[in-house]
């Protein structure tokens, strides 16, 4: 008896349909996968024989074998432990396909040896990919519940056991799970527990996070040990503006994807914060691996990437950011696939302006060799400092402001106006598919950028004392637009310039 | 004939005659196809079973069911597999095949015959 049933698999974020059949005949007994498994599928035989006899179901001794079509893709993971079974019992006569003509069902799940259902990753891309091909419906696993059904349009159909998703199958379906309430959820978020009130001083470096975060420019702070860069850090997803519904389900995707999604939590509602440690390799970087996942680059989509340390990163994996702060997201290439995951992130590097990490502060002497200085700072050239608008040096707060210093403004409120700013860029820059000043290549800039005489007398004149570059003065340009954006001006006034200035040069020690 | 093989011959007896008590038709005993031979084939309503045979005098190597490795196993599967090819006509009417072992055990006195069906599978 030959039966089918329809599944999923995941490659990067796309779906690909795959078809599981089920064939039994009476011969000498055998159960066998065939269509390119890879060892959690092979391995599927033992889950499936096992949750069967467990379930009450029969398991005959006779030839089974199992196809997973096409037979081209490679089959990874165990998500296709349930369509197996659902097959080959409908394949046995154990159960009857209920839906008669309201459209097909599809499945995913992982087996346990007593027949419950374990969560597979990546349920709310799988869903979306099923919805998109039409299916009505998908059994799942009850811990992917939530997730899938912030998808509308598919049929829902949670299960804790095989039995529950036989018992479904036979009912055609059953009752499907409601459709989760994104909205509530996202009112429902709790505030972010960090606030950038909690920082005291250091208001000129949080103004300047004010500006990067409006216009998401990338910022590289240098500063001595504990003067509050990875604290600063930490803080700016909660300047940032509050993910839309659109973006809370990319970052969800994306963290489903790579096992990250808490089983309580069905949909991310923070922006991230990435914070790699600097021995991260290049693939834990960008993403990789055979069978490719996403990477930091990635998890921050959407959010912050932090990078602690920054020249003591590896090269290899510092290169590896070119291509996704450039095009906001990644490609990873493999013999058989290319996957492109997104990847639009803030970064935020910091460093010690020095090894010791006390160059050019007030207290205490640095006590490095010349050579090793040459060494530090020579790490960070090249196109990556490129992509870098602001550069920010985070002194150590002087005594007094940190004894007396009061508490700054709440994240809230600077979140308003950052929220503001990018309204007005929005606007600006509709129809040229960029959303944020940071990203506006030299042809925007001319078109968009309205420069006052006395601004553009400015920039000159900087252009020549500072030697700009011509790339370098565009990187002005968008960070006073920024500012500008930040204050409602419709014009960019020689005031703007010269605070984007100020975050630019490059301080003595660095040349 | 040695004492050992006496012991496997008796073996084989005790089980086929527990098979037939059983319901079970005996298609064919010591069947010698090239160099192996299966031990018994037998038939009871839809059911074709090859029957590999372990006889045990002493408990010393274990349980008689644990010396069908899986080297004997593939020798029975590749002979059963034969056999069918040989004998289209033994399908007919026959829902699952199977490979059983009966274990004759001896190790306490009075010999006792064990039948243990789906013993084991083509892929082990």
């Amino acid at each position: 008896m030959l039966a089918h049933f329809a599944s999923e698999a995941l490659s990067g974020l796309d779906g690909s349909a795959v078809e599981v059949e089920a064939d039994v005949v009476a011969a000498a007994p055998a159960f066998s996968i065939v269509g390119l498994p890879d060892a959690a599928v092979q391995e599927s035989r033992e889950r499936v024989r096992a949750a069967i006899v467990n379930s009450c179901f029969e398991f005959p001794s006779r030839r089974i074998t199992v196809n997973l079509a096409p037979a081209d893709l490679r089959k990874e993971g165990p998500s296709f432990d349930l369509p197996i079974a659902l097959a080959f019992l409908l394949a046995t006569g154990q159960v009857q396909d209920g839906c008669d003509g309201r459209g097909p069902l599809a499945a995913v799940g992982e087996l346990g040896l007593d027949g419950g259902l374990r969560p597979v990753s990546g349920a709310l891309a799988l869903a979306e990919s099923l919805r998109r091909r039409g299916v009505r419906g998908l059994l799942l696993p009850s811990a992917n519940a939530a997730e899938a059904s912030l998808v509308t349009g598919l049929e829902v159909l949670p299960a804790a056991t095989l039995a529950e998703a036989v018992a479904r199958l036979a009912a055609g379906g059953g009752e499907a799970a409601p459709p989760a309430d994104l909205s509530a959820l996202l009112c429902a978020a709790p505030a972010p527990d960090a606030d950038l009130s909690d920082i005291v001083g250091q208001d000129q470096v949080k103004r300047a996070l004010e500006v990067a975060v409006a216009g998401a420019h990338n910022v590289l702070m240098s500063g001595p040990p504990g003067a509050g860069k990875t604290m600063l850090a930490r803080r700016l997803p909660s300047i940032m503006p509050v993910l839309t519904r659109a973006e809370a389900i990319e970052v969800t995707r994306i963290y489903s994807i790579a096992g990250l999604l808490p089983a309580d939590v069905p949909l991310v509602t923070q922006r991230p914060f990435r914070a790699p440690h600097h021995t991260i390799s290049s693939p834990g970087l960008v993403g990789g691996g055979g069978t490719p996942r996403p990477g930091e680059v990635s998890l921050g989509h959407l959010g912050v990437l932090f990078l602690d340390e920054f020249p003591e990163f590896r090269l290899s994996a510092l290169e590896g950011l070119r291509q996704p702060l450039e095009d906001g997201e990644v490609t990873i290439s493999r013999r058989l696939t290319s996957v492109t995951f997104p990847a639009r992130i803030m970064l935020v590097a910091a460093m010690n302006p020095c090894p010791c990490g006390y160059l050019g502060d007030r207290g205490q002497e640095c006590s490095c060799p010349a050579h090793r200085l040459h060494q530090y700072s020579s790490r960070l050239s090249g196109p990556l400092l490129d992509r870098i608008d602001l550069r920010l040096e985070v002194p150590r707060v002087p005594p007094r402001e940190r004894r007396d210093g009061g508490l700054g403004e709440a994240s809230a409120v600077v979140r308003a106006r950052v929220e503001l700013a990018r309204a007005r860029q929005l606007h600006r820059l509709a129809g040229t598919g960029v959303y944020a000043n940071a990203h506006m290549n030299a042809r925007h800039l001319r078109r968009l950028c309205v420069l006052e005489a006395a601004a553009t007398a400015l920039l000159d004149r900087a252009y020549e004392r500072l030697r700009l570059s011509a790339r370098a003065c565009d990187r002005v340009v968008k960070v006073a637009q920024t500012i500008a954006d930040l204050e409602a001006s419709p014009t960019i006034r020689s005031a703007h310039v010269a605070e984007s200035l100020s975050y630019r040069t490059r301080s003595r020690h660095e040349r | 004939m040695n004492a050992r093989q006496r012991f496997g011959r008796a073996a084989e007896e005790a089980a086929a005659h527990h098979l037939t008590r059983t319901g079970w038709r005996l298609l064919g005993r010591n069947v010698r196809i090239g160099r192996g031979e299966l031990d018994i084939v037998a038939r009871r309503g839809p059911v074709l079973a090859f029957i590999e045979v372990k006889g045990r005098r002493t408990s010393t190597c274990g349980a008689p069911e644990d010396a069908v490795g899986p080297r004997k196993r593939r020798q029975v599967a590749r002979l059963a597999e034969l056999w069918l090819a040989a004998r289209p006509w033994a399908l007919r009417g026959v829902t699952d095949v199977r490979f059983d072992v009966i274990a004759v055990d001896a190790a306490s006195g009075a010999p006792r015959v064990r039948h243990l069906p789906a013993a084991f599978t083509l892929d082990g």
